[in-house]
């Protein structure tokens, strides 16, 4: 085992040193750059160059190269240019915020589609099979700048209920019925598309349990019909819509970028997206090496629990 | 009556613990929401809270670059002088008196003696010299660098008392004045990180956390007088419509960066108040690379400045929140000549005239501009058609913000480009020796001209903003822009500020810093 960790080991690491060079270079060839972007219009090019000296940019792009990775080894992300801040803490709680916000939205995600997936299932009536369908529809076609508008005009303008966006003013853990209030609003804009692909595949998967066979029986011994659909149908249908949710938590983790945005919501996908606009490098680096990082790992993993489970992987490495 | 089943009770229960919870949480829109009045005596405490599209760059802090920075200027520091919204004669600040003595050569000034830092450190002449010498040094990028260098040593012979000598005299030495922030000396290396900002303004830096919100509290010990205010809460609402949408719930006070078509629409919701930032003018205007094909000739540049709709801008564009101009200069200013300034009035059969003058066939041009921008992409639409009913074709080229700006400085734009300038709410020669579009030596037009040169020298060694001299001077710096042509200007144009009727006593400067020092919530 230990043998195919050591064979499989260099080939992450290739993997992750292209990948810096890569995210180093592409980022640099994007026009513009951060000296201008902190200059400002009416910034003359000799202010210019005093803070691309300042900020190291006038250094030939191989000793930059070397200094980023030299840092990353060491532990040391680096600053931001225009945060200022070091980037192990704006990337730290950006992570937090983003993982708040995405993990709220697949409860409520996951909450809609276990309540309205069995309804719509078991249902007889024309009209609730009808609004069901239409919510399906519309959570699904609909993206988060549309919702997410609506939801503001809405709840946080007409009615007045919730925040129109930003995070609690004292932190997310001072109060917690605070926080849930900022929450809700940008928590459901990003569930929407995942409850209403979740309701719709649970449904459909619970219509194909209750045809089977056991189904007849059962109804036949006097169950009643909400009991067969949660007690029977679901212990077949719940395997395959929890695939489907593993698939859709890439979706929510990408639409976060976007309800992250609409919202204010300082997670990563607003440090993403201002980082890019604003060419600030070493932010942006990070983060795309950090993605990478994170998929050569899960690759890595998963390659070594097929190895664990399975020895011809694990010999077949060693011929 | 039958007691209630288990299912029943549990039911019950439930309902109540959600009911409780309910009526125990605190509405967090309530607790920012402050309803809104007619005016009212000014009262103590609370909290204004600020919306904001951009978030604070702390290296730019000397740049008047964005909302938030003006926003944390504004709060945090003062500076020695400061003019009204209508004049350029500065009114005392820190210092209180001045003379000007050797010509112009040399100027001292007399500061306050109760002026504290937020240290609790007094404010001393030591600490006047050592803003003025921070603010010269390059990497800030202060827009006044120029001036600033002009000034070639500082005397402190009193705590309460600075003597600046100047290689020359300089018409816009109290722009500067008025716009170098007195930043702490023993803190300054830490502005750059954003994590200690420390002036001696009316309010105090207590925290910032990046993409959401800063937060200040009142100065008690401010020589103008503690303000009425508790604090000051900026949030950062980068997206457009969720910073108009709230303002207009009322979860913020007061909304800077708000577009013009929303401010318009906002202007007409009971409680909603929406004021243009008058002294603190910006300017659209188009730019010309005097080097490419075609525009080397002045009478295709002209044509160009007569060819553009100005009216049709400012009103569709703008809703009205501006006028059109032929010359950089607001209607405050000392340079404004209404005679002058009525050049370039919308005329299609003079732009035609020229063009055929000229006798070139002019090639398809490109027009450069910020692509997300929604002012200036559709100012650009206006241009391309107006420039086709004179027959010049024009190719709509958007770019990001950040590639714009390299363009600028870099003087690479290939044809024209449209954006806006600021700077011309000062004294006339601010604009001339410090915004780069406009700069005689070096400029994003790759325009060069001795006489352009020389006016705009002249206008910058005057003594004094004001007076028959400087009006001369003034119409000869007009002149040189009007013929030269290398930007043609649209208009003057005012910022949106979108406030809540319940915010009261709010001020601003000339570089559109917000003055909370008298502000109230009602």
């Amino acid at each position: 085992m230990t043998r195919y960790l050591l064979r499989r080991a260099p080939s992450a690491l290739i993997v992750l040193w292209l990948a810096s060079v890569l995210i180093f270079l592409v980022i640099r060839a994007i026009p513009g750059d951060a000296a201008a972007a902190m200059a400002g219009p009416d910034a003359s090019p000799e202010a210019i160059a005093a803070i691309r000296h300042d900020l190291g940019l006038d250094l030939p792009v191989v000793t930059q190269y070397l200094d980023w990775l030299g840092g990353l080894f060491s532990g040391d992300l680096g600053r931001s240019y225009l945060i200022g801040g070091d980037i192990a803490d704006l990337v730290g709680e950006g992570f937090a915020n983003t993982l708040t916000l995405t993990l709220s939205a697949l409860l409520i995600a996951v909450l809609v589609a276990l309540l309205l997936g069995p309804l719509w299932a078991a249902t007889s009536n024309r009209w609730v099979d009808r609004v069901l369908t239409g919510f399906h529809t519309a959570a699904v076609a609909l993206p988060p700048f549309v919702t997410g508008v609506v939801l503001i005009i809405v709840f946080g303008v007409i009615f007045r209920l919730l925040p129109t966006g930003g995070v609690p003013p004292k932190g997310m853990f001072d109060r917690l019925d605070i926080t849930v209030q900022y929450l809700a609003l940008p928590a459901v804009c990003l569930a929407l598309p995942v409850a209403g692909v979740l309701t719709g595949f649970l449904a459909e998967t619970l219509r194909g349990e209750l045809r089977q066979d056991y189904v007849t029986t059962v109804q036949a011994a006097g169950v009643k019909r909400r009991e067969i659909v949660v007690r029977h149908a679901m212990r077949g249908a719940l395997p395959v819509a929890i695939t489907t949710l593993g698939l859709q938590t890439g979706a929510l983790l990408g639409g976060a970028v976007l309800v992250e945005s609409i919202f204010s919501w300082p997670g990563l996908g607003l440090l993403v997206e201002q980082g890019i606009t604003r060419r600030d490098y070493p932010v942006v680096q990070v983060l795309l090496m950090l993605s990478v990082a994170v998929f050569v790992l899960v690759q890595l993993v998963t390659d070594i629990v097929h190895a664990a489970l399975d020895p011809r992987i694990r010999l077949g490495a060693q011929t | 009556m039958n007691p209630p089943s288990r299912r029943q009770a549990l039911k019950a229960a439930a309902a109540a613990v959600l009911l409780l919870a309910a009526t125990a949480c605190q509405s967090a829109v309530d607790a920012q929401t402050s309803p809104a009045g007619p005016a009212a005596a000014p009262k103590q405490g609370g909290v204004a809270e600020i919306g904001v599209n951009l978030d604070l760059v702390p290296a730019n802090l000397f740049t008047n670059s964005n909302v938030s920075i003006t926003t944390v200027v504004g709060l945090v520091y003062d500076t020695l002088v400061r003019y009204d919204n209508k004049t350029l004669e500065p009114k005392p600040r820190v210092a209180t008196e001045w003379k000007q003595s050797d010509g112009g050569k040399t100027v001292t000034l007399k500061l306050r003696t109760d002026v504290k830092y937020h240290s609790g450190r007094t404010l001393t002449s030591a600490d006047v010299k050592f803003a003025l010498g921070n603010y010269a040094d390059p990497k800030w990028n202060g827009q006044l660098i120029s001036t600033a260098k002009t000034i070639t040593a500082i005397d402190t012979p009193a705590p309460d008392q600075v003597v600046l000598h100047l290689e020359h005299p300089v018409s816009n030495l109290f722009d500067l004045l008025d716009t170098v922030p007195l930043v702490d000396s023993e803190t300054a290396a830490d502005i750059a990180t954003g994590k200690k900002l420390i002036g001696t303004g009316a309010f105090k830096f207590d925290s910032w956390r990046p993409n959401t919100d800063l937060t200040f509290s009142k100065n008690p010990a401010y020589w103008g007088g503690a303000p009425y205010l508790d604090g000051v809460h900026v949030r950062v609402i980068p997206d457009a419509q969720s910073l108009a949408a709230a303002v207009k719930s009322g979860q913020v006070h007061l909304a800077r960066g708000v577009g013009y078509r929303d401010a318009e629409a906002l202007a007409s919701t009971p409680g909603l108040k929406v004021t243009s930032l008058e002294g603190a003018e910006l300017q659209a205007y188009v730019g010309l690379n005097v080097t490419a094909p075609g525009l080397e000739d002045p009478k295709v540049r002209q044509a160009i400045a007569y060819a553009l709709d100005k009216e049709r801008i400012i009103k569709e564009v703008f809703r009205d929140k501006g006028y059109p101009v032929s010359l950089p200069w607001p209607r405050t200013s000392p340079a404004y000549d209404q005679e002058l300034d009525s050049r370039y009035k919308h005329d299609v059969t003079k732009a035609k005239a020229l063009l055929a003058e000229s006798g070139k066939q002019l090639p398809e041009i490109p027009l450069t501009y910020v692509g997300n921008d929604q002012v200036f992409t559709a100012i650009a639409q206006i241009i391309q058609n107006n420039l086709a009913e004179v027959g010049i074709k024009v190719a709509l080229t958007p770019v990001d913000s950040t590639g714009f700006v390299k363009q600028l400085i870099g003087a690479q734009f290939p044809g024209l480009w449209t954006t806006n300038h600021s700077w011309a709410q000062f004294s006339p020669a601010t604009l001339t020796v410090s915004a780069y579009p406009f700069n005689a030596r070096r400029n994003a037009s790759k325009y060069s001209s001795p006489a352009y040169t020389t006016a705009a020298d002249n206008a910058w060694k005057l003594q004094s903003v004001t007076g028959p001299e400087a009006t001369a001077a003034y119409k000869e710096l007009s002149t040189q822009l009007l013929d030269g042509a290398f930007l043609a200007e649209i208009g003057v144009v005012f910022e949106q500020a979108v406030t809540r009727d319940a915010l009261q006593g709010f001020e601003w400067s000339r570089r559109r810093e917000p003055d909370f020092s008298k502000a109230f919530v009602a």
